[in-house]
This record gives C-alpha cells, structure tokens and sequence, in this order.
C-alpha cells in the first residue's frame, strides 16, 4: 500500500529519537583513538644518526635538517630539526623509513595554530649541552618561566663576559668578525647584556644585529683610519 | 488557573474604565495590551521552537543538538539572534530596494494577523469573528505574496524560482486545506472558531473527519513550507530559495514568521479536529498549549524524516489525489448529516 | 500568450548539493532543464603532473586524495601498477588484506553514496544514518593504517603495516551488524515514497549511450551490461572469490542506487570469505628502496574502483620517478553524460542526478 514506507521511515526516526545519542562531547570527552593513529609527527633527538632517510622519503619536503661533522671523525652530528607541519601528508613513509625510531606520530591531533608560521616545529641543539634538548615549539607552547629565564640569561652573559670570540663565533661569517664583535661587546656593558637576550630569545634577530654591529664597527674603523691618514 | 488571563483582562478593564476611560476607549487599550502579548508570545514561541526543533533534529540523528549554551542548550537561540541582530545588512545592488525590504516585514506581520481569531482557551479570543475559519485562510494565502516579493525583489535567479514554486504551491494547496475544514464546518455548522471549539465538547472532529484531519495535514505542511514541501526554500536545490539574498534580521524575520506560522496553523489544527481548550483537569488554555505542541512536533518528526518532493509530484498529488479526496469527504460527509438528521439525531 | 525567456543558471560551485567543486551551468526554461555543461577544474591539483616530480614510493599518498571517499581503492590501483611495472610478486596475506580493505572502502564509498543522495533529495536523517555506520569502517581503517579517511596505507609490494588484533573482530562484528544496517537504509531511505518517486525514469541512461560515453561501474551496471573489471579481468586474487555482478535494467537513477546498495552486500560477502581464508606470513614483498624501472617501460592497470574503471597509465624513463602518469578517472567520464541525462528533466532531477552518478572532484578534477 502506498504511504507504508512513509509509516516505517516514520516508525525508524521515532525508534532512534528515543535511542542512545552516538556522539561524542568532543573538548570534554577525548575520542577514542586507535593505537596506530597518526596525529602529531614529533622527533627524538636522542635516537638520531644523521642518516637522512626521513627526507628522502618524505613526498613533500616537509622535513629538514642541519648537521654538522663531528671533529676527527666521520660521524655527523646534528645541529637542529625542523618539521614543517603544514605540508605533512601524514603518510608515515618518513616513519617506514627511520631505521632508529626517531621519528614517530604522537595521539595529539590538534594541530591548529593561529599563526602559519606557528605551525613549524624546530628542534635545536645547543652545542654545549647535547644531552638538554631544547625544543622550540611555537605557537602555544608553555613559555619557559621567568626564573628559568634569568638563568640562562646569567649564564649566556657570563659566556660572553668570560670567552667572547667562541660565543658570539656562531652569529657572525667569520673569526675576525667575531674577535670585532667581541670587542665591542666587552666595551659596552649595555651591547653585552642587550647581546645575552638577544641570543637567547631570538638567534636570527642576534644574528642580524651583530652583524650590523660589526658592520658599523668596520665603518668606523674606516672612516677612523682614513681621519688618521688625513692629519698625518 | 482556568480564568487566570480572563481575570486579568476584566480588572485591567476595570481599572481603566475607573481612571475615567469610557468604555470604547478601555477596549481599545486591552486591545493593544493583547497585541502585545500576541508578539510576546509569538517571540518567545520562536525562540524554544527553534531549539525545539534543533533537539528533536539531533535527537532522531542519534545527537543531543545544542547543549553548550544555558540548560540543555536552551539559550543558543537567543546567541544565534544576537549573531543575527548585529549582522551586516547587505541589501544586492541591482535589488528592487523596497519590495526586498518591505517583503520579511509583512511576511511577518501577516503571520501575526492569524493570531487574532485563534481561540487559546475557553474565551479567551481576541475577536470571536462569526467567519473566523474564513479569516484565517484568507489571511494565511497572503502570506505568498510576501514570498514572491522577497524573491522578485533580490533579483536573483535561485530567489525568483523559489518565490513561484511557493506561489504554484500556495495556490495548489489553498484548495484542498480549504477544503478539508469544510467537512468540519459543516458539523459545526459554524464557521466561528469558538462555536466549533464547543461543537466537540462530546467528540473530537478527528473521530468524526479522520481523512479530512490527514489531508488538512498534509495540506497544512505545503502551506507552512515545511519539509517534505519546502519548495521555496529547498536548501539542496535552490540554496535558500527565496530568502538567498537575505541576511542578518531581514533574514530572522523569515524566520520569525515561519515558525509563528507554524504555531497559528497548528493551534488551527488542534482546534478545529483535536478538541480546542477542552480537556479534562488542567485549565483551558494549558490543554491548548499541548495540543498545539504536540501537533508541532508531528511537523517536525515528518520533516526531518522525509526526502523533498518533486514539484511536478507536488501539484499532482494536490491536484489529482488530494483535492479528490476532500471533496469526495464533503460529500460523505453532507449525505451522512442528512442521514442522521433522518433519523432524527 | 506572454513571453517567455530561458535563462542560465550556475548550479556550483559554491552550492550544497554539488559534492564539491562541480560547476553545471545549467539554461532552464522555467524549472525544466534545457540544457546543461559541466563545468570541471575547481579542485585541479595537478596530481598527474606531482606524479613526474615524486619517486614512485613517494606518489602513494598523493593517490589516496583522488577519491578520498574509497581511499583505499586508488592506491591499490596505483600499487599494482607498479608492481606490474616491476615485476614484483605480493605476499599472499597482504593481497588479502588488501581486498579486506578495498571492499571495505567500497562499501564506505557506497554508504556515503546512500547517504548523500539521501540530503541531497532532501533527507537529512538518512544521511547521518550513512555515516554513523560509515564511522565504523572509519576506525577499522585507524586500527590498520592510523588514519581514517586518507589511509595511504597501500605500498608497493604489499601493505605498510600488518593487521592488529583488534581488526578482524571489530570487522567480524560489521558484518554481523550489517544486515540491520541494510534494513534501517531500506525503511527510511530505499522504501520511502517519496525517494522512489524522485529517483524512478530520472536522468535515464541507455545502454548504447553509456558504452558510448566509456561509462564504467556502478552506473554501467546500472544499464544492464554485465561489467565488472573484477570479473571480466581479475586483478589481485578476485578469481579466487565468489561474488555476482549485481545488474538493474533502466539505467535510471533509481537502478543506480539499487546497484550499489546490492553491492554493497556482494562486498561484504568477499570480505567474508577473505577472513575465512586469510592466511599467515608477510605483508610486504622485498621492494628495493629505490624504484627504478627500466627506460621504455609502459604499464596501464585498472581496477574496479567504487567509482568505476580506475586506470593508470605510468611511462618509466629509467629514473627514479615516472616520467608520465595519467589516471583514467571514473567520475570524470561519468560525470560527461550529465547533461545528456538532464536534459529535458526539471532542476530537482538534476541534483538527483549528480548524487546517483556519484562523482568524487577530488578524482574527476585531479
């Protein structure tokens, strides 16, 4: 008879209106995730050997790194790891291929930032500590505290103070660049302390302002020399 | 309770009429405080319809629907309200500027108008107009116009074909609702909406006019726009159909109409088949209010149940099934009258 | 008599019923349709042209994004293609697994198929129906690969990763839940009046006209012709399975939905008897790291996609990457007879049309 179907259709929403809900209260109740889940992709610097598979097996160059040859010996070492996530296709190909388990993907799906150039996740090494791993997490990650701040900040200007040419080496192209440097830091106490923060909150800011540093320097120099040169 | 709002009228009469107003001029206040109630009601009837709506949706798709804002969700209509209360007005460049905006106005205005002749409990009726049932379907076919203005005037393709959809619809679906009601005006042998609320003081006219009930129902829902009819809008086919255009409040407005719409036609509905006020142990107008609800969901359950018609199916189901149908219960109905009255009932 | 004007009408590609970016431009007189052109390119992501600067391993995600809804089904596709390139013979547990897995994903491809014809008749219910149960092959999908929708879980020479314990019973469970499934879609969807009614003698596809056209598929099937690329030239281990070519006769959009609701129930029983048969061993073949096939070397492969014929077409220069690759997408020759079937049908058939030939943009758009 014609309007059966109607009644069941009818008869099937009434029965589930009166059924359990299948959702999920998302932000309070964590979905259940599979153990294989890939969310977030996170790296393990620990476990690291340089090899290089990750990025010549990831499609879409999201992974990079820099590295550097251990002295007397044929051993890389790395210097820092960089994981743009906005490109990850999240295939697992880079996880395949990592020999050693460094790479693996963590249950935390949410990825979403603010900001685009949030979402790139830097791993550095500091040189003098290899075992601290510093991880440099944009975006909303949980910002060192204050106390932890004035440490390094002691720490960084004490380095500066004691052996200044080997801190400030990495900032600037060349090791007469770094002895100029050097030099103007320790003249003035406000570049020095200035210099600490600096190299600590943002190296490539650093980078740039000690290079004007030395530029300036150089110009003066110049100019300096050529005024001797003049009343001579 | 039973003569709680009655009682309130007649002491505001009397309190008016002993402040020096004739009685003419106390009339014309309670007319206007009874208006305001109409909108008050008709507001706040919008507001828990829609969440109403809203849960039954997610309740029948195995969801909650809102639950974030106020108990159960309760005020994330007020929210959407304040979204839409302070949204750019944008108004198309090549509109016909005052029909576009004139349209939810009177879309609005006429849904409000409907409201005058429903009885929403024992006396209690605004105007007890002798050709109330009349009034209403009258007044409920203007309701077209203010589609075909709002889709006339956003000069956009999708609007205008949903404004004549809407129209062939109204025009399809007047005849049949209209014709469903006769069956029990001629019971009643009134057309005022209180003498058929007491005409069923012994027996529901859904016991006596089941098929006039179903296609009045039918009928009810291509009049409402409601889905499975939804013509005009039809979100799958026509975007928004007549109301693309719209946005902020002017778009609310449409809104506010088809659910007071909806509530108008189903407190028709439940007064004209389902008893009116009359009940047994709670007041009058409470009785109604459960009534009226309880047919709303009926809409809201079919709704979200089916898929949308095809207009062609639309005009001949009305045309060929539907108006058949009535006038053949006319006809039923006028011979059994005849019969009874025979046999001297 | 008054004047009457036809007039055009953009149905997409922002709009709800268009399953992406599907642009029709329809001419209309009044609400009959005169004529349409299918306007495609909205989600062109040169995935043909990203084949030429990818490795052949590394390709393998980019396929699982042409049809995301079976996302199992083009990577398998593209895996054997090269497998046939190179000559590599696949373990036997991961042919099995891999046809657990492509029928799975068909069957998610058909669900959301019902689903989306579903709302785009207007029937919102029926679609969250669709999806609910959908979420079920969703997780089995996570358990195996780690992710839901774009599982890239294929690779050349087998499957990435074995499967975990908790698989076969969560699908063992499927199946038995299945028939329920099938009675709740036939009571609110299949046996609704209403849906019958929109869907029976619309957008009609004769036989001659759907070879014409290369129709492949579901929508073939849906004509009468028996044709099945899984039967007709087996790829993988299809031989070793019993299952039947489900057949409608009118090619009208109504046999289209009834064709693949039967499938539907043939997958499941492949899917069953691949569990019973699943044997014990290795899921990967030795591939070596780096994929270089000899200069010259031209390979088609198709498979049965949810979809219809999906087909590669690799062209090796000796290199570690293809030096052409072209995907014979299903849903863009599929989606070529709209017009012809719209034609003369009114607006809601056309929206009728596009969920029942089922085009994914992502694949027909590339």
């Amino acid at each position: 008879m014609k309007g059966q179907g109607l009644l069941k259709g009818l008869y099937i929403t009434l029965k589930r209106a009166v059924g359990k809900d299948i959702t999920i209260q998302y932000p309070e109740q964590m979905p259940y995730l599979q153990d294989r889940f890939r969310g977030c992709l996170h790296f393990d610097y620990t476990k690291c050997i340089v090899c290089g598979l990750c990025t010549k097996a990831c499609p879409n160059n999201v992974l990079s790194y820099e590295s550097r040859q251990v002295e007397g010996s044929k051993k890389k070492e790395l210097v820092s790891y960089t994981i743009d996530l906005q490109y990850c296709l999240f295939c697992n190909l880079c996880v395949e291929a990592c020999p050693t388990n460094t790479l693996y993907f963590t249950h935390d799906f949410e990825l979403s930032r603010y900001q685009r150039d949030q979402i790139k996740i830097v791993y550095e090494i500091p040189k003098e500590e290899p075992s601290a791993v510093k991880v440099d997490l944009k975006g909303d990650a949980p910002e060192p505290d204050e106390t932890k701040k004035e440490k390094q900040l002691a720490a960084m200007t004490a380095a500066l103070q004691k052996n200044p040419q080997k801190t400030v080496r990495k900032m600037v192209e060349n090791d007469e660049d770094a002895e100029i440097l050097a030099g103007i830091l320790l003249e003035d106490e406000q570049k020095l302390s200035r210099m600490a923060a600096l190299m600590i909150a943002d190296r490539e800011k650093a980078k740039k302002v000690a290079v004007a540093f030395v530029n300036k320097e150089k110009k003066d120099r110049l100019k300096g020399g050529g005024a001797e040169d003049e009343s001579k | 309770m039973e003569h709680f709002f009655l009682n309130i009228a007649h002491s505001l009469i009397v309190w008016l009429m002993g402040l020096g107003l004739s009685s003419k001029g106390a009339d014309l206040v309670l007319l206007i405080v009874q208006w305001i109630c109409i909108v008050a009601i008709v507001t706040i009837n919008v507001i828990v319809l829609i969440w109403l709506e809203r849960k039954v949706a997610g309740f029948m798709q195995q969801r909650l629907g809102p639950n974030r804002l106020g108990p159960a969700g309760m005020f994330q209509t007020i929210a959407d309200a304040i979204k839409l209360l302070t949204k750019e007005d944008i108004i198309p460049s090549a509109a016909d500027r005052i029909i576009f905006r004139t349209a939810p106005i009177f879309f609005i205005i006429i849904a409000v108008m409907l409201y005058v002749v429903l009885p929403m409990g024992d006396g209690m009726q605004i105007v007890d107009l002798n050709v109330g049932v009349f009034y209403f379907i009258s007044v409920a076919s203007l309701s077209t116009i203010c589609l075909l203005m709002a889709g006339w005037g956003s000069n956009n393709k999708w609007s205008l074909l949903g404004a004549m959809r809407s129209v062939a619809q109204m025009i399809s679906y007047e005849i049949p609702l209209a014709f469903s009601l006769l069956g029990v005006i001629m019971i009643a042998g009134s057309l005022s909406l209180s003498d058929i609320v007491a005409a069923q003081n012994n027996i529901w006219f859904i016991i006596l006019q089941p098929v006039a009930f179903i296609t009045f129902f039918i009928a009810a829902t291509a009049e409402l726009n409601r889905g499975p009819f939804d013509m005009p809008e039809a979100e799958q086919e026509l975007t928004a159909g007549a109301y693309t255009e719209y946005t902020g409040m002017r778009w609310a407005l449409f809104f506010l109409a088809e659910y007071t719409n909806l509530v108008a036609v189903s407190a028709l509905a439940s007064t004209m088949f389902l008893g009116g006020w009359h009940g047994p142990w709670l007041p009058s107008w409470i009785w109604i209010i459960i009534k009226t609800y309880l047919v709303m969901l009926i809409f809201m359950w079919m709704k979200w149940t089916f898929p949308r018609i095809r207009m062609d199916h639309l005009m001949s189901f009305s045309w060929k099934v539907l108006i058949p149908v009535t006038l053949a219960n006319i006809l039923v109905t006028g011979a059994g009258i005849q019969f009874l009255a025979g046999m001297g009932w | 008599m008054l004047r009457t004007e036809q007039f055009t009408i953009n149905i997409g590609p922002q709009h709800p019923s268009t399953h992406g970016g599907l642009h029709v431009e329809a001419v209309m007189d009044g609400e009959f349709i005169v004529d349409a052109i299918v306007h495609l390119g909205y989600v062109h992501r040169s995935v043909e042209k990203i084949a030429e600067s990818r490795t052949y391993p590394q390709y393998v995600p980019y396929t699982s994004r042409l049809d995301y809804l079976a996302s199992h089904l083009p990577t398998l596709g593209y895996c054997q293609a090269v497998e046939k390139m190179l000559g590599v013979a696949v373990p036997e547990r991961a042919e099995y697994i891999r046809i657990i897995m492509a029928e799975f994903s068909r069957i998610a491809s058909h669900l959301l198929f019902i689903g989306s014809c579903a709302i785009d008749l207007g029937a919102t219910t029926g679609l969250i129906y669709c999806l609910r149960d959908r979420e079920r092959i969703m997780d089995m999908f996570e358990m195996t690969s780690g992710q839901r929708l774009i599982a890239s879980y294929m690779r050349i020479g087998g499957v990435s990763e074995d499967l975990p314990d908790t698989f076969i019973p969560a699908a063992r469970s499927f199946i038995a839940d299945f028939p329920e499934m099938i009675a709740e879609y036939d009571g609110l969807i299949i046996g609704n009046e209403i849906l019958q009614a929109r869907l029976k003698g619309v957008g009609r596809l004769n036989a001659d006209d759907a070879i014409a056209y290369g129709v492949s598929g579901p929508n073939l099937r849906a004509c009468g012709i028996d044709y099945d690329i899984r039967k007709a030239e087996p790829y993988g281990i299809y031989d070793r399975f019993d299952f039947t070519v489900p057949l409608a006769e009118n090619g009208d959009s109504w046999d289209r939905l009834l064709v693949r609701m039967e499938e539907m129930q043939q997958s499941i029983h492949i899917i069953e008897q691949a569990l019973n048969q699943l044997p014990e061993g290795e899921v990967k073949a030795k591939v070596p790291r780096i994929i270089k096939p000899a200069e010259g070397i031209e390979v088609y492969h198709r498979i049965e996609s949810s979809k219809g014929e999906l087909g590669y077409y690799i062209v090796a220069d000796g290199g570690e990457k293809p030096y052409r690759l072209h995907v014979r997408a299903p849903s863009f020759i599929n989606l070529m007879v709209l017009p012809m079937i719209s034609k003369g049908g009114k607006l809601q058939d056309i929206i009728a049309n596009i969920a029942t030939l089922d085009p994914v943009l992502g694949e027909s758009d590339r």
